[in-house]
């Protein structure tokens, strides 16, 4: 039954992505290459994960095949660099500029001065009101479906380890923040505190040897059931400790749906509970025809939102 | 007795040449790499995109400037002189001080002595354990780098820390005269700094420290207490990169140590810039407006930032390679 209802949900997701891509390629096939003659640049914290990397691919890839000339500046994760990357974009005046995560605190007042300058300003993952769209997944239904599927897994009740050290990264604010509403709802679920922090680099590490420190702490009886992250490469980790520490009582959730994670997720005999897997190439796609209808002169929305799909153990993938 | 007196010269004039052999090539390669940038970057000689460089290198100056007074106080040879491997992460540690300070509610009057002292506490530890333990400062450093570095993440958490301060925008956003206040920061520092290391009697006094130490001593300097200041000094100039950095940032980020490399990259590429191959100020900030345009220019080219890191590591190769050469020639 569980199955089932999990089957037609990913099977309705899947449906709703083809519509959307079919209409948004439809929009732009009238012309060509729209973007012959543009510039476009595309400035991004980092390619150093799955998600990142897919992203950012999307983009470029699918503004070439638009036939815009594409400036792309990785930053390698370093907040410096992207700023100087970005004054650098504006000293060269390109036609619009695609920005990709990083911290709000930092950006938002180089964002501002994107707009200043007169470029138009489009984002993936990044909510900020300098920006004319923001291309995303809703992550407040990521955050919510992951929440509810823990609740299920711990039948309500039991302790939660949570991973929450990107709160200045928007996408990863709304997802934790979406979890903590829908364990309101039931007061059985704790989250442990003091939360624990996922950091860049030595994500899966950092992330196993906390772990391994937490059950160390919470043992079998003390009801530890679920551990989140709003991403997934941490869990990666915290599911290797758990299952080093060979407890089954324990499992992990996480967003985004970096390859290793998904496997983890599909295996049977792994602790990994589920994950919410974006389309990041789709999103970087969909950021760049953003960018084309706004330079012909249409109309583009605040924000465009691209499907996620939920895999948990029952999904046939 | 006449012939050896020829051969000297003979020597002298050998070891001239190739000197300004070597100065004039940094020179020369410095010039081409602009040329090439000025003909194949869109942008790259524009005013705004000049000035530019010059506010992304502010913070990379001052730093510079602290590990060059290191430099010079310690001597330039990579074994037996001094170095602040710690700087950066000193840097990152005073800008998660000075950060967490202003998000709790102290003011600037607070925040940025607290941000200044905690720059002179790290430089002190670097001056202990070289001066006062004599533990080779590759080592010391290296070790205080770590305790920096461990100290900013137990304040951090390794988190962004956002800050807001009437000072801190007048740094990021204003401009006089159609210079960005950071731009202004680094002209005005490197005129003090070259006034101070120069022209004033400490500066002399402690290019001699660094030159020859025993000759230094025997003129009566306290060799120790300069080398010492040197540190601080270094310790200093974290503090108040710090605060460049939680200006151009609005916030504290993990990530500052990473600066390291370009800087220590920018004070060794200085000293070629310099007649007798010793650190300068205005050799250190030649190279880091070199650097500074190397970096603009692979951005401009879209050429990843990876391979900047690649060149930094390249050039202190070379710098170190040909500075040695031409010292044992």
């Amino acid at each position: 039954m569980q199955s089932n209802k999990n089957k037609n949900r990913t099977m309705i997701t899947a449906s709703l992505l083809t519509i959307a891509m079919a209409a948004s390629s439809y929009s732009i096939a009238a012309d060509d290459l729209p973007l012959a003659g543009k510039t476009v640049g595309v400035t991004v914290i980092g390619t150093d994960h799955d998600w990142d990397l897919k992203a950012y691919q999307g983009q470029v890839d699918e503004l070439k095949a638009l036939g815009a000339e594409v400036i792309a500046l990785d930053a390698g994760r370093n907040d410096q660099t992207q700023i100087s990357q970005i004054q650098t974009l504006i000293a060269q005046r390109p036609d619009a500029i695609i920005e990709q995560l990083g911290n709000l605190k930092v950006l938002n007042p180089w964002l501002k001065r994107i707009k200043q300058a007169g470029i138009p300003l489009f984002t993936v993952d990044t909510a900020t009101p300098h920006a004319i769209n923001n291309t995303t997944s809703n992550n407040y239904n990521i955050g919510a479906e992951l929440a509810l599927q823990m609740v299920q897994d711990m039948d309500a009740k039991g302790k939660v380890v949570m991973f929450n050290g990107f709160a200045s990264v928007p996408v990863c604010k709304i997802r934790l923040d979406q979890v903590r509403y829908v364990f309101e709802s039931y007061p059985d679920i704790e989250i442990i505190d003091p939360e624990l922090r996922d950091v860049i680099p030595n994500t899966v590490q950092q992330a196993y040897s906390d772990m391994t420190d937490m059950l160390t702490k919470y043992g079998p009886d003390s009801g530890l059931k679920s551990v989140v992250a709003c991403w997934d490469v941490p869990m990666i980790g915290a599911t290797q400790a758990i299952e080093a520490a060979g407890r089954t009582d324990v499992k992990t959730y996480g967003v985004d749906g970096s390859p290793e994670y998904v496997e983890m997720v599909k295996d049977p005999d792994s602790q990994a509970g589920a994950v919410v897997v974006q389309q990041a190439y789709e999103i970087g796609k969909q950021a760049a025809q953003n960018v084309a209808t706004y330079l012909n002169g249409g109309k583009v929305p605040s924000f465009t939102m691209v499907p996620a799909v939920l895999v948990n153990k029952n999904s046939e993938l | 007795m006449k012939l050896q007196l020829f051969k000297s010269d003979m020597n002298s004039n050998g070891y001239t040449l190739q000197k300004m052999a070597i100065r004039l090539g940094a020179f020369a390669a410095f010039l081409g790499i602009m040329v090439f940038f000025a003909v194949t970057a869109r942008g790259f000689t524009t005013s705004y995109n000049i000035l530019n460089i010059i506010e992304q290198s502010t913070i990379l100056g001052f730093l510079a400037f602290g590990i060059t007074v290191v430099f010079i106080g310690t001597g330039t040879d990579v074994q037996k002189g001094g170095i602040d491997l710690s700087i950066a992460a000193n840097a990152g540690l005073c800008a998660a001080v000075y950060a967490v300070l202003l998000e709790r509610g102290y003011g600037d009057s607070l925040a940025i002595p607290a941000a200044i002292a905690t720059g002179l506490c790290v430089g002190f530890l670097n001056g202990f354990a070289v001066v006062t333990l004599r533990i080779m400062p590759l080592l010391s450093t290296l070790a205080v780098m770590n305790i920096a570095a461990g100290l900013e993440l137990a304040v951090t958490q390794n988190t962004v820390i956002g800050a807001a301060s009437p000072l801190l925008d007048t740094l990021a956003f204003g401009k006089f005269l159609g210079i960005s206040a950071l731009a202004w920061c680094l002209i005005i520092g490197a005129a003090l700094m070259v006034a101070i290391v120069h022209y004033s009697p400490v500066g002399l006094r402690l290019y001699s420290v660094g030159g020859n130490v025993e000759a230094a001593k025997s003129v009566g300097i306290y060799a120790g207490r300069y080398v010492y200041g040197s540190y601080l000094f270094s310790g200093f100039a974290a503090g108040a990169a710090s605060i460049l950095i939680v200006a151009r940032l609005s916030a504290s980020t993990p990530g500052t140590g990473l600066l390291l490399l370009p800087v220590l990259a920018a004070a060794l590429l200085g000293a070629v810039f310099s007649r007798r191959f010793v650190p300068t100020i205005g050799g250190t900030l030649l190279a880091v407006l070199f650097i500074g345009a190397l970096s603009n220019g692979f951005q401009l080219l879209g050429i990843s930032s990876y391979w900047v890191s690649g060149v930094q590591g390249a050039l202190i190769l070379v710098v170190v390679a040909v500075t040695s050469f031409a010292k044992k020639s």
